[in-house]
């Protein structure tokens, strides 16, 4: 492993220009940023500096040099990526001592001292920060061509006119120190640089490796002269705003990931082939598990109920198939390493539905408790992937108030279709389901969240829910990950905050997920329980793509065979990775033998990477997980804990509000897991 | 965090010659590279050139992940006389490090403000090594100015817009509204501090 070059890139101003440029201040908070692009090693210490007292070595050098003089510090804070305009904000607005403060003294490269400069801006009339003035106690140095995400010798000065292919690869504006872009000035001795006699003559390097690639004959400098005129200043804005305008569109963070739900978009909803043995988890839910309700050797129908849950959050199970119960065991399960006790029932195929299977009668003749009770029999659960039994979410506490209901088919999860489809082909169920939902929770507002990659789904449902239109109200929200989740849409849609730590009904809303709407419908309509759903089966290395309605307790293996195989599984460069759920928050299945539960949202065999996830490199502090993440967390923070197992410190960095949305993981230029690590941690946190 | 935009495709192929290997970064996930037009040019250069190989990979810039790659894809390079690559420069020099064989640019480069803070930030820093912003209300002459004045406006300035780029705003309008909203505009009274350039190495 190469060593990575610290890039530090500021450092204290002398004593003397930081004593005068404070000379008539007192009451100084002092803010310092944990730098960027720094191995993670020094932190530790630093925050437990920081803890102690709220110093840090450069914090506590400059408070000497203001106390020296009869100036009272009123505190320290150490912040990660100062310049982290959002996340600055709302670490600064907690620290009540900001009111005693008169200015403050920031330790950052120019960007961070600006950011919290604009900070102070705000015509917030309770912001603590209002117009003090910002000191900086730093100068930035330059490092040019330090850029990039890994820092190695390579450099690139980012000048907007690339030479390299002129230069064989080396360029000649961060290596020589003159910038020549003509050829060698003739000052260099023995190859190193007249400026600078650590340095390599860059000119020297360039010739060599030109006459090695044998293309020195050829070798004439063509515009040998540096256009400074670009890139202009226009050209440079206009990507700086647009870079922020998309980090901040509907909610802060989130990213931008391929879809490819073009593979399986306009393929409508088939059924799959009946299975002839289904395996059914008795754990299918957020909550303890099931107790069977059959033996083995029982004779079972569709929709007989065969495992009830013990606990308040629970979702009972049913048959999907009518048949014979030959095993009652240990199974594997899509969620879980260790396997899940399971029911497995060989089908008669025959499909005799089981007596308790009526229409419950109509919409308008049901009370929300007789709506909620069939919801609880059906062992419907939130069909989104979080499998949160419905019912429960139905029964908010009594002394929450719920006044709004979203429907969520945003999908913003890459490859998946299913709820578009469900959207586009079952538009009346989802409205009536809708509508029974909304009933049980009594409330008058709705509103159908569906991003704009989705207009046939758009104006499918804008059409059956137009007699509704006074009560329901369809948003059209622009792309992004994580949209869909609950956080996001009620932010963007109510512009409400729900509380860290909190749930959707603190702040008077209920989200569920169309799926859920259409096996409401289901229940009610039929009577059946939730014993199938729609699965997207899907990936590069799926022959044909397709949406299946498919029953509980089908094996992956029969759907992706049912879709043509996958492609060049025996051949040269087949290794396939499979995946429960899409790319971003899909489990990975080591096993094609796992069945289909109630959150199965899709079934996605991609290529497998070409680079192993073990070889995942120590964190090089780039702040692109901190840019991103919608929840405003500290990822690489947290990841480095993560692997320290320091469980503690990361619950005080909230990492209990981490909602799994794979962000970080996705842009992470060192390829960590950083999802997997933060799932064990919240284990961990709960168990102790 | 850089951004690229492609180059124009004369000077592309001008020096490249034989078989050519494309290689194209995907990595610096959400920052600005022009994939639409690479690969309307790459389907125009196939149909010119013979092409051996077309690869995608994230993070060029990464050595180690680079060298396994490379490594993997030795036989597919080895048939190549140019290699394009389709990247920032630092991608490009970590292959061009890798492999003996002449690499071409089909990307410029470009710098965009915030760029050492990583977010992308409208603020700027030019990293001069002597910070000014204790006498300017925070807002950087630097990079705020054109002309990179330390000593106050140039007289150029129209309506508050910069007389070289009329898209840019006037820093030191800004300065002074900000150095006045806070009462302290009589800093711009003082000595001017001069700028020392060895600090740029």
């Amino acid at each position: 492993m190469e060593e990575l070059i610290n890039y530090t890139k500021f450092v204290l101003k002398p004593k003397e220009e930081i004593l005068s440029s404070l000379k008539d201040e007192d009451n100084i908070f002092i803010l310092s940023c944990g730098k960027c692009f720094k191995e993670f090693k020094e932190i530790p210490a630093r925050r437990q500096l920081a803890l102690a007292g709220g110093k840090e070595p450069e914090c506590e050098e400059v408070a000497k040099i203001l106390s020296e003089q009869g100036k009272r510090i009123v505190g320290c804070l150490p912040i990660d990526f100062l310049c982290n305009r959002t996340l600055t904000e709302k670490i600064i607005s907690q620290k009540k001592e900001f009111s005693i403060t008169n200015c403050l003294a920031v330790i950052s490269c120019g960007i961070g001292i600006q950011t919290v400069a604009e900070l102070t801006d705000k015509s917030r009339k309770d912001f603590y920060l209002r117009d003090k003035p910002v000191y900086s106690a730093a100068n930035s140095i330059y490092q040019g061509g330090y850029h990039g995400m890994a820092l190695y010798e390579e450099k690139c000065a980012a000048c907007g006119n690339c030479l390299l292919g002129l230069t064989g690869g080396i360029c000649p504006i961060v290596k020589c120190a003159k910038e020549l872009v003509n050829g060698p000035c003739g000052g260099a001795k023995n190859g190193k640089c007249e400026v600078d006699k650590t340095k390599d003559c860059g000119w020297q390097k360039i010739y060599e490796r030109i006459r090695t690639l044998g293309i020195i004959e050829k070798f004439e400098m063509v515009s040998p002269y540096r256009n400074y005129l670009i890139p202009d200043f226009k050209t440079r804005n206009t990507y700086n705003i647009s870079l922020r305008e998309k980090r901040y569109r509907n909610f802060y963070g989130g990213v931008y990931p391929y879809e490819n739900k073009e593979l399986s978009k306009n393929r409508s909803i088939t059924s799959a082939p009946e299975p002839e043995r289904v395996v059914i988890p008795l754990l299918q839910h957020t909550g303890l598990i099931c107790e069977p309700l059959v033996k083995v050797g029982d004779k079972v129908k569709v929709g007989q109920k065969i495992g009830e849950g013990v606990s308040y959050i629970s979702a009972s199970v049913h048959s999907s198939v009518s048949g014979k119960v030959v095993a009652i065991e240990p199974q594997n399960h899509p969620c879980t390493k260790e396997k899940v006790m399971s029911i497995v029932i060989v089908s008669d195929g025959q499909n005799i539905l089981d007596g308790s299977i009526k229409p419950k009668g109509k919409l308008e003749n049901l009370s929300a408790e007789q709506i909620i009770e069939i919801v609880k029999q059906a062992g419907i659960v939130g069909l989104g992937g979080a499998m949160f039994p419905t019912y429960v979410k139905l029964k908010p506490p009594a002394d929450k108030k719920i006044d709004v209901f979203i429907l969520n088919g945003a999908e913003c999860e890459p490859y998946l279709t299913a709820d578009e489809r469900v959207m586009i082909e079952r538009a009346e169920d989802v409205i009536y389901g809708m509508k029974a939902l909304m009933k049980a929770l009594g409330v008058e507002k709705g509103y159908i969240a569906i991003e704009e990659n989705k207009p046939e789904a758009i104006e499918k449902l804008r059409v059956t829910s137009y007699e509704l239109r006074d009560n329901v109200e369809i948003v059209e929200l622009k792309t992004k990950y994580p949209q869909g989740a609950e956080r996001m849409l009620i932010k963007k849609i109510l512009n409400r905050e729900v509380p860290l730590g909190g749930l959707p009904f603190d702040v008077g809303v209920v989200v569920n997920n169309v799926g859920t709407a259409v096996a409401v419908a289901e229940a009610i309509k039929t009577g059946l329980p939730l014993i199938k759903r729609v699965v997207t089966v899907t990936g590069e290395k799926i022959k044909n793509p397709a949406n299946l309605e498919v029953k509980i307790g089908t094996s992956f293996k029969d759907l992706v065979n049912f879709c043509g195989g996958i492609l060049n599984e025996n051949t040269e460069g087949g290794t396939y990775l499979l995946r429960m759920g899409g790319p971003m928050m899909g489990l990975i299945q080591e096993i094609l033998d796992v069945p289909v539960i109630k959150g199965t949202t899709g079934i996605l065999v991609t290529s497998a990477k070409d680079i192993k996830l073990d070889l995942s490199r120590p964190c090089i502090k780039c702040g692109r997980c901190v840019d991103i993440c919608p929840m405003l967390l500290n990822p690489s923070s947290l990841g480095f804990y993560a692997e320290k197992e320091n469980w503690q410190e990361m619950n005080t960095l909230d990492v209990m509000n981490c909602i799994e949305c794979g962000c970080c993981d996705y842009i992470c230029p060192a390829k960590r897991s950083l999802v997997e690590a933060f799932k064990l941690a919240k284990k961990k946190i709960k168990c102790s | 965090m850089l951004i690229t935009e492609l180059k124009p495709k004369e000077e592309v192929i001008a020096r490249t010659k034989g078989k050519v290997l494309l290689i194209q970064c995907e990595g610096c996930r959400e920052v600005f590279f022009p994939a639409e037009q690479v690969n309307k040019f790459k389907q125009e250069l196939k149909n010119s050139t013979t092409i051996t190989d077309d690869i995608t990979w994230d993070y060029l810039c990464n050595h180690e992940y680079t060298k396994i790659r490379i490594e993997n894809s030795k036989q597919k390079i080895m048939l190549a006389d140019s290699i394009i690559i389709f990247s920032c420069g630092v991608g490009l020099q970590v292959v061009s490090n890798l492999i003996s064989k002449p690499v071409f640019p089909g990307c410029n480069t470009l710098y965009v403000n915030g760029f050492q803070g990583l977010t992308p930030n409208q603020c700027d820093c030019a990293q001069c090594g002597d910070c000014f912003l204790n006498y300017t209300a925070s807002i950087c002459p630097i990079t705020t100015c054109s002309k990179s004045l330390l000593n106050g406006p140039c007289g150029g300035a129209k309506n508050g817009k910069c007389e070289v780029d009329k898209e840019m705003d006037c820093g030191w309008e800004k300065i002074y509204k900000k150095l006045e909203s806070l009462g302290r505009a009589d800093i711009l009274k003082g000595v001017v501090k001069l700028r020392d350039y060895t600090k740029v190495i």
